[in-house]
Order: structure tokens, then sequence, then C-alpha cells
């Protein structure tokens, strides 16, 4: 059996960053579920990222755990490279991220160089390496999970927001680079959801500046990473999907 | 040289897809980009990892690269002259 051949046996992979915890976790368990079988990368959370592998495997799909900082270019390169020089998946969704909020006249360079560290530069790590062998494969698709404050700014954010603003710019660049190579990347926007990442917020405020009157569930994200994966979005690339209840149109 | 010049060619056809060539058509000194074979930035980034998979020569440096992004000559030399 030729090594081309062998692939194409495989189960459809997807590499998940942020995988073991919030919406990562939603994801990656909401894509094994439609058959995938899955990379997940996650940094510190291993008790949780074991969990999702445990429910992954329970659903007869393969769960691969990549513990790395992906912040971290080297650990990541070592990480992955050698894994891609025999398998390219065939979707990456880009998920790790974290917020320090702090209204920027009092933000600490560090909060700000954190957030732009783990949120975009990352996308610059894993994407240069991914992309690099999904041309060669002549398809892929790359998802990055942004966010509504990319899009509005927002007051406490000034770092997140500019991370996210550029993830959602690179990815569009990165989708004008490799379309003539068939692979697409797209967006996937989120407004309020219910994670872990929305328990300090005065949602009685917020609430009412949605036009769909509640906060969002993380199927409702991972539903539409799992169909910008499908081959009914095969003509869809460059594009900023937001899933945030009219929050912002 | 001639059998790394080959193989060359081959990958130039059968993993980056030349249109309307075959192996045996394509000059030593033929340019790749522009004007000659046509190959593009992508072309070269594919290029690059189909070297490290055939060669095992890994060409990490893109200036350092120019030189042997010139032909299938260049590219056989800088292959022999990093093969271990």
């Amino acid at each position: 059996m030729t090594k081309e051949k062998q692939e194409d046996d495989h189960n459809k992979i997807v590499f998940v960053s942020g995988g073991s915890r919030g919406i990562g976790a939603g994801i990656a368990l909401d894509l094994a579920a439609a058959g995938y079988d899955i990379w997940l990368n996650y940094r510190s959370s291993t008790e949780a990222a074991h969990g999702v592998q445990a429910k992954i495997e329970e659903m007869g799909r393969s769960c691969l755990l990549l513990p790395f900082d992906v912040s971290d270019g080297v650990a990541a390169t070592k990480a992955l490279e050698p894994l891609l020089a025999r398998v390219v998946p065939y979707g990456m969704v880009h998920n790790a991220g974290v917020a320090r909020d702090n209204i920027m006249p009092l933000m600490h360079r560090k909060e700000w160089d954190r957030v732009i560290d783990v949120n975009l530069n990352s996308f610059f790590i894993l994407g240069r390496l991914f992309a690099k062998m999904m041309l060669t494969k002549r398809r892929g698709r790359i998802i990055s999970i942004a966010s509504i404050s990319g899009q509005t700014g927002q007051a406490g954010q000034a770092n997140y927001a500019a991370a996210k603003g550029g993830l959602i710019a690179a990815s569009k660049s990165l989708a004008r680079e490799l379309g003539r190579r068939n692979v697409l990347v797209n967006v996937v926007s989120p407004g309020l959801i219910d994670t872990g990442m929305i328990e300090d917020l005065p949602l009685d405020k917020l609430l009412p500046l949605i036009p769909l009157g509640r906060v969002g569930t993380v199927e409702e994200i991972s539903g539409v990473v799992r169909f910008l994966l499908s081959r009914e979005a095969n003509y869809i690339t460059g594009q900023v999907i937001g899933v945030n209840g009219g929050m912002y149109m | 040289m001639e059998t790394t010049k080959a193989k060359l060619k081959e990958i130039l056809v059968n993993d980056l897809k030349l249109q309307g060539i075959t192996p045996e058509e394509i000059g030593d000194t033929e340019p790749l980009f522009g004007e000659g074979l046509g190959l593009d930035s992508l072309d070269a980034v594919e290029l690059v990892v189909l070297i490290q998979k055939y060669f095992d020569v890994q060409i990490s440096d893109m200036e350092e690269g120019k030189v042997a992004f010139v032909s299938i000559e260049s590219l056989a030399q800088y292959i022999l002259d990093h093969k271990d």
C-alpha cells in the first residue's frame, strides 16, 4: 500500500489548539462525534485534556494529546513537525486563547504581550507549520476562533481585541495566499458564549445588547466549525462568521 | 548528479503537477520561476517540503535557498552539497 493510499484510508484528522476546556473542548468533542480523529493541544489542563480524550475514545475515534504552549514556537515545532511529516490533518482549528483584561492606561506590558502571544503569535507559529504541509496536499481547512471584541473593540480588552482583530486579518491574508491550493481559511467569531470566560461579566447589563437576549452555547460555535470543515463549505474562504446572537452585525 | 536532476524533474511534474510538460522536456538550466517553468512562491514552499521528503535536505533559510532555486542544475548541486 502506498503512503498516499494509507493517508486516504485514515479518518480525517483535525488539530484543535486549546482543546482541553471551554469552546475548544466542545469543538473537539463535536468533531469526534462527526467522525473526525482529533489532535488535541492544551497547555496545562492535563486532567481536563485526558477527560476529553476519554470521551472521544468512547466514541470510537482517536485523540492524540499534544501538550505545549502555542506561543512557544520551538515547542510547537518539536511536537508537530515529526507528526506532519507523516500525516497532514485535514483541518486545523486555532482556538487557544487567553484574556488579561485591564483598561489600557493601567495595563501592564506583560498583560499586553501575553495576550498577543497566546492568541495571535500562536497563529503565525501554527499556521506556518500546517499551511506549508496542507498546500502540498492541495486540500485543507484552517479555522480561527476569534471574538466579537476583535471586530468591535472592547473597553478593558485592548490587548485581546487587538489580538483577535489581528487574527482575523491574518486569517484573511492566509486565505488569499492559499486559495489557489484549495486550502480554505475562515474565522468563527463568537459573541458571549457560556464558558468560564464570561463568568465574571455583568450579564444583566450585557443581555439587553444581544438581540437574541441570551448568551450562546458551545454547541452553537462547534456546529459552525463542523460546517466549515464540511463539503458544503467548499466555496467559503476568507470569511468571518459571527456567532453572537446579533450582538454585532 | 544526473539521478538527482532526473528525480527533481520527476518531482516537478508528479508532485508540483506542472501542466503540459514531461520530465524529459525540462532543461537543466531552464529558470524555475517567472518566464522559465513559471513556478510561483507557493511552489517554492512546496519544493522545500518535497526536497526534505525525498532527499532529506533541509532548506530553512530562503536567502540561502535563493542560490538553489534558480534551475534544476543549481537545485541538484545544492542537494548534493548539503546531503550528509
